[in-house]
C-alpha cells in the first residue's frame, strides 16, 4: 500500500538534478541537506584534531608551527559547534518536527531553504582564511580581545561567517518555534508533544536569545577594530573583561543548546528499546526548561579567575551547582525507563546508554569545575578540554548519532547493516575513551590547553590520547561507509521499524511520501 | 501564511532585534549593576572633588608599579616604588613618562588596584590617568598623582598595590582630530 501513496506523490513536480537542492522548500530535503553538510564539517573538524593530536603526539614540537597549532584549535571548535553540531541538529529538527507533529512542512519553507544555503558560504569563508597571509584565526574560538583584536586579515573575515552562521541559526530557531506553536496537528496539546518536540522548542528560544547577543559582542570587536570604538579597549577606557562576560552570556546558554536537542534524542530512543513509557515526561519538560532558564545566570563561572568580587564567585558557584538538580532528574528518569523494561540493544539504544553513562561523566566534571577554589587550578587546562569533549562527543554527537540509526530507516525506507552498527558502536566508544579520559589526569597535573608543547612528564598520556583520537577518527569513516551501504541497498525497512517506537512518523511508510500528512492526523 | 502564523513570526523577530541591542545594553548596565550591588573592582576613573581631610593615626604601604602596552616605544616608571602613607592625608607623587621615539607620542594610562576590593578607597584628586598625554619625540615629562587614602579602607588591609599600563594612543587620536599635521 506504501508504494501506491508513493507513485501518488510522485505527480508532485519537483525539479531533478542539482536545482532541486538548490531550491527545495521541502522539509525532508532540507533536513537531509544539513544533515550531509555537518558530516563534511565534522569530517573538516575532525582532520584539524587530528593535526592538533599528531602535534601532542610527543613533547617538543614536530609537525606544525606553534601558530598553525593554534589556528587549528580556534577552527576545529569553531567547525565543530557551528557547523557540526548544531546544523545536525536543524538538520534532525527539519526531518522530524513536521513527521512527529503531524504538519505537513515547516511553518516558513522558503526561509528554511535560505537558512540553509547561507552556511556553506558562511563556512567556505571562514576556511578560505587558512590560505590567508598570516593564515586563519589563532586566538581561540572564543576570540578574547585584545588578542583577537590583533590577529590578521582573518578576524573581520571570521566575524562575518560568524554573523552569517548566526543569522541561519536564528532563521531556523524562528521556523522552528513558528512551525511547532501553531501546526501541531489537532489534538495535540503542548503536554501532548514527544519530547523531542519540546527539548527542540526550548532549543530553539535559547536559539533567538542567544546568537543575537554573540552577533553584538562580535560587532563590538569589529567597531573596536577598525571604527575607533572602545568598548573592549583598555587604551581607549574599554573593558576587555567586559568581552568576556557578554560572550558567556551567550555562551553558556550556547552549550544547552548544543545539549537539550541530544537529551530530547536519548528520551525518544530508550523508552523505544526498554517498550516503555518514557518515565516522568512533565518532569522531563520541567527539567530542560529549568536548565534553559538557569543557563542565562551562570555565564561568569568561565571566568572565575579575572578577578570577580567574592559575593559574585559565590552566587555563580551556586547556580552553577543548582543546574545538576534538573539534569539529575533527567538522568534518573532515563535509568528509570530501563528500570524492568524488557530492553534490547540495537544500534541506537547502545549510543543511547553509552550517552547516559558518558554525558554523566561529563556532568560530574562540570560539577568539580563548578566549585571557585578548585576551577583556580583546573581553569585552562586539559581538565576543562575533558570536559566539555565529554559533555560534547559522548554527549551531543552520540546524540546526534543515535538519532540518525534510530530514524535512518524511516528516512531512507532502507535497513542499515546492524553488525556494521554495532561494531561501528564499540570501536566509537572505546576510542572516545581513551582519547579524553586521559585528558583529565594531565590536566589535574597541571597541562595547560591551546599549547603545541607540553613538559615531558605528561607524554605518555598524550600518547596514548592521540591513539584514541586516530582510532575515534578512523572509526567515524566507518558511520560514512555505513550510511552509503544503507543507501545503496535493496533491503527496504518495514513501516514501523522498531518494535517499540512511538509517535506519528511511525505511521507513514518508509521512506515517507515527499509530501506527508497533507490531512493532518488526529491525535486522541 | 495565517494571522497567527504571522503574529508568532513577528514576535519572534522582535525578540531577536531585542536581544541584539541587549547586548549592547548589557556595556552599561554591567557597571549600574556593579555601582548598585558595590560588587566592583573597578578602580575610580573620576575626580574626587570633594575631599574630608581627616588624619588618622593609622598608616599603609601603597606599592607603585607601571607597565607599557604593546611593546609602544615609552619609558614609563614611577619616582616612588613604595610609599607608607597615613590613611585620610592627602599626598603627590610623580611618574616620569619618556618617549623614546623620533616622533609625536599620545599615551593615556590605564590604572588598577590590588587588592580590588580596596579599589574604592583609592581616591585620586589629581591623575595624568584622567586625560590624553602628549610627548614629543625624545621628551621626558613628569605626571603629577595627587592622592587620599580613604578613612573607610577596611581594617584587614596593610598593603596597596596601584598599577598604571601606559598605552599608546597616537593611531586613535588619528582618528579623531588632525593630530597628523605634527608628524
Amino acid at each position: 500500500m506504501s508504494t501506491d501513496i508513493e507513485k501518488l506523490d510522485d505527480h508532485h513536480h519537483k525539479p531533478s538534478g542539482i536545482m532541486r537542492w538548490i531550491t527545495t522548500t521541502n522539509h525532508k530535503d532540507i533536513g537531509t541537506l544539513y544533515l550531509w553538510f555537518s558530516l563534511i564539517m565534522f569530517f573538516i573538524g575532525g582532520a584539524m584534531a587530528l593535526v592538533i593530536r599528531a602535534e601532542l603526539f610527543q613533547p617538543g614540537l614536530q609537525l606544525v608551527v606553534p601558530g598553525f597549532f593554534n589556528q587549528m584549535t580556534t577552527l576545529h571548535a569553531l567547525v565543530m559547534i557551528f557547523g557540526a553540531i548544531m546544523p545536525a541538529f536543524v538538520g534532525l529538527a527539519n526531518w522530524q518536527i513536521p513527521l512527529m507533529i503531524g504538519a505537513p512542512d515547516m511553518a516558513l519553507p522558503r526561509l528554511n531553504n535560505w537558512s540553509f544555503w547561507i552556511l556553506p558560504f558562511a563556512f567556505t569563508m571562514m576556511l578560505s582564511t587558512l590560505f590567508f597571509e598570516g593564515g586563519g584565526p589563532a586566538a581561540g574560538w572564543t576570540l578574547y580581545p585584545p588578542l583577537s583584536l590583533q590577529g590578521g586579515d582573518s578576524m573581520p573575515f571570521v566575524i562575518l561567517s560568524i554573523h552569517l552562521f548566526g543569522l541561519s541559526s536564528i532563521l531556523g530557531a524562528i521556523n522552528i518555534i513558528a512551525t511547532i506553536l501553531n501546526m501541531r496537528a489537532p489534538g495535540m496539546n503542548l503536554m501532548k508533544m514527544p519530547i523531542f518536540i519540546w527539548t527542540w522548542l526550548i532549543t530553539a528560544f535559547l536559539l533567538i536569545a542567544a546568537m543575537p547577543v554573540l552577533a553584538g559582542a562580535i560587532t563590538m570587536l569589529l567597531t573596536d577594530r577598525f571604527f575607533g570604538t572602545s568598548f573592549f579597549t583598555a587604551s581607549g577606557g574599554g573593558d576587555p573583561i567586559m568581552f568576556q562576560h557578554i560572550f558567556w552570556f551567550f555562551g553558556h546558554p550556547e552549550v544547552y543548546i548544543l545539549i537539550l536537542p541530544a537529551f530530547g534524542v536519548i528520551s525518544t530512543i530508550i523508552p523505544a528499546f526498554s517498550r516503555k513509557k518514557l518515565f516522568g515526561y512533565d518532569s522531563m519538560v520541567y527539567a530542560t526548561a529549568s536548565i534553559a532558564l538557569l543557563s542565562f545566570i551562570v555565564w561568569a563561572h568561565h571566568m572565575f579567575t579575572v578577578g570577580m568580587p567574592l559575593a559574585g564567585e559565590i552566587f555563580f558557584m551556586l547556580t552553577t551547582m543548582l543546574i545538576a538538580v534538573p539534569t539529575g532528574v533527567k538522568v534518573f528518569n532515563w535509568v528509570a525507563t530501563m528500570w524492568k523494561g524488557s530492553m534490547t540493544f540495537e544500534t541506537p539504544m547502545l549510543f543511547a546508554i553509552a550517552f547516559i553513562v558518558l554525558f554523566t561523566i561529563g556532568g560530574f566534571s562540570g560539577l568539580m569545575l563548578a566549585m571557585v577554589p578548585a576551577d583556580f587550578q583546573y581553569h585552562d587546562t586539559y581538565f576543562v578540554v575533558a570536559h566539555f569533549h565529554y559533555v560534547l562527543v559522548p554527549g551531543s554527537l552520540f546524540g546526534i548519532i543515535a538519532g540518525v540509526y534510530y530514524w535512518l530507516p524511516k528516512w531512507t525506507g532502507k535497513m542499515y547493516d546492524e553488525t556494521l552498527g554495532k561494531i561501528h558502536f564499540w570501536l566509537t566508544t572505546i576510542f572516545v575513551n581513551l582519547t579524553f579520559f586521559p585528558m583529565h589526569f594531565v590536566g589535574l597535573a597541571g597541562m595547560p590547553r591551546r599549547i603545541p608543547d607540553y613538559a615531558i612528564q605528561f607524554a605518555d598520556f598524550n600518547a596514548i590520547a592521540s591513539i584514541g583520537a586516530f582510532g575515534f577518527g578512523l572509526s567515524q569513516l566507518l558511520f560514512l561507509y555505513i550510511l552509503l551501504k544503507t543507501l545503496k541497498q535493496d533491503v527496504t525497512a518495514e513501516d514501523k521499524v522498531w518494535e517499540g517506537a512511538e509517535g506519528l512518523e511511525w505511521t507513514l511508510s518508509s521512506p515517507p511520501p515527499y509530501h506527508s500528512f497533507e490531512k493532518p492526523p488526529r491525535v486522541e | 501564511m495565517n494571522k497567527d502564523m504571522k503574529k508568532t513570526y513577528y514576535l519572534l523577530t522582535i525578540f531577536t532585534v531585542f536581544m541584539f541591542s541587549f547586548s549592547y545594553m548589557l556595556v552599561p548596565l554591567y557597571d549600574i549593576f556593579c555601582e548598585v550591588t558595590g560588587l566592583n573592582g573597578k578602580t575610580n576613573q573620576t575626580k574626587v572633588s570633594v575631599i574630608n581631610e581627616q588624619p588618622t593615626e593609622r598608616f599603609v604601604k601603597i606599592k607603585f608599579t607601571s607597565t607599557v602596552a604593546n611593546s609602544a616605544p615609552f619609558i614609563f616608571e614611577p619616582i616612588n616604588k613604595e610609599m607608607n602613607v597615613q590613611v585620610g592625608k592627602i599626598y603627590t607623587t610623580f611618574y616620569t613618562l619618556t618617549n623614546n621615539s623620533n616622533k609625536i607620542k599620545h599615551a593615556t594610562a590605564s590604572p588598577s588596584v590590588v587588592p580590588s576590593q580596596d579599589a574604592e578607597f583609592f581616591k585620586k584628586i589629581e591623575c595624568f590617568c584622567f586625560s590624553q598625554q602628549e610627548v614629543g619625540a625624545f621628551e621626558t615629562k613628569e605626571l603629577p598623582l595627587q592622592f587620599i587614602i580613604d578613612n573607610e579602607l577596611r581594617n584587614e588591609t596593610k598593603t596597596l598595590v596601584l598599577s598604571y599600563t601606559m598605552f599608546n594612543t597616537t593611531e586613535q587620536v588619528g582618528l579623531n582630530s588632525e593630530n597628523k599635521v605634527y608628524e
